[in-house]
């Protein structure tokens, strides 16, 4: 994989988790090599770190609004019924599926581990990332991943690792 | 019979979705049981009988692979089915699981069709049509 693939497999990805279990389809995407703003006071920011072949960090952040369709979307319940605290979960494990869902595209056959998702509360540090704008039918979420060492470094380090596997 | 089934993970929000979705598929439950890490889910299966184990891999304290590990190394919990839901999509996974023992993998995100189907293979009887 080339570092240049993540802006197709990321948006990718997010389409296939939104629409299966959130019941959301994505309209549009765009994707650029630049950091995204988290610290809006409108906006919920949750962030993990993945480990594996590739080792890096993912975050999105995502208006309340939204946030609160999609946890209805995900929970079936009407989104009145639901506390902010099941709306964080659900946000959590948003994060969750769509890391897991873009590094399992990222490593292809081999194992990795996902940290838990946790709230962020400031941008990340790195500025070699990807951020993904996807316009849904329930609002705009964006994600953003980071590899370490830097993006650049990701071309052709799976396909190493796969051959060495074999 | 009402099967009695331990939900394993640390996510509240997926624990809930998997009793949701496991209600809709008509598989008759008596009792779910839920736990935050295989820790946990120990503790519930040495106080209480389970049918199904559905859990998580990646969770803090004892993770989905050290629980697998621990059930199958227990005689009296040996026999449990144990169906893993992971984000992890890797063949690799996939696999290990599935030489630890694990009874069926499905990998988030999931068609609510493909946990009812496990359910009714690991538990018997045929999924609902309407699902």
């Amino acid at each position: 994989m080339q570092a240049s693939d993540l802006i197709t497999v990321v948006p990718e990805c997010c389409a296939e988790v939104l629409e299966s279990m959130y019941f959301t389809s994505v309209l549009e995407a765009s994707s650029h090599f630049t950091p995204l703003p988290v610290s809006q006071a409108d906006l919920l920011a949750f962030g993990l770190r993945f480990r594996g072949v590739v080792h890096g960090s993912f975050g999105l952040s995502i208006g309340a609004a939204m946030a609160r369709s999609l946890a209805a979307n995900f929970l079936g319940e009407e989104e009145d019924t639901l506390s902010e605290v099941e709306v964080a979960e659900v946000v959590g494990e948003l994060t969750n599926m769509l890391c897991g869902s873009i590094v399992s595209r990222i490593e292809g056959t081999t194992k990795f581990a996902l940290s838990h998702p946790e709230p962020l509360v400031r941008e990340p540090e790195s500025l070699d990332i990807l951020t993904s704008k996807l316009e849904t039918d329930s609002g705009i979420l964006q994600v953003w991943i980071a590899i370490d060492p830097p993006l650049a470094s990701l071309d052709n380090v799976v396909d190493e690792s796969l051959q060495a596997a074999h | 019979m009402a099967f009695i089934i331990l939900i394993v993970d640390d996510s509240p929000a997926m624990r809930r979705v998997v009793r949701r979705v496991v209600d809709l598929s008509g598989v008759e439950v008596g009792r779910y049981l839920e736990a935050g890490d295989g820790r946990e889910a120990l503790n519930v299966l040495h106080a209480e009988h389970v049918d199904l184990i559905v859990t998580d891999i990646n969770m803090p304290i004892m993770d989905g692979e050290q629980l697998l590990l621990a059930v199958r190394s227990d005689a009296a919990l040996a026999e449990i089915p144990v169906l893993v839901v992971s984000t992890d999509q890797s063949a690799a996974r996939v696999q290990d699981m599935m030489a630890l023992g694990a009874s069926g993998y499905i990998s988030k995100p999931f068609m609510p069709a493909a946990l009812s189907e496990q359910m009714y293979r690991l538990l018997g009887g045929a999924p609902d049509a309407g699902f």
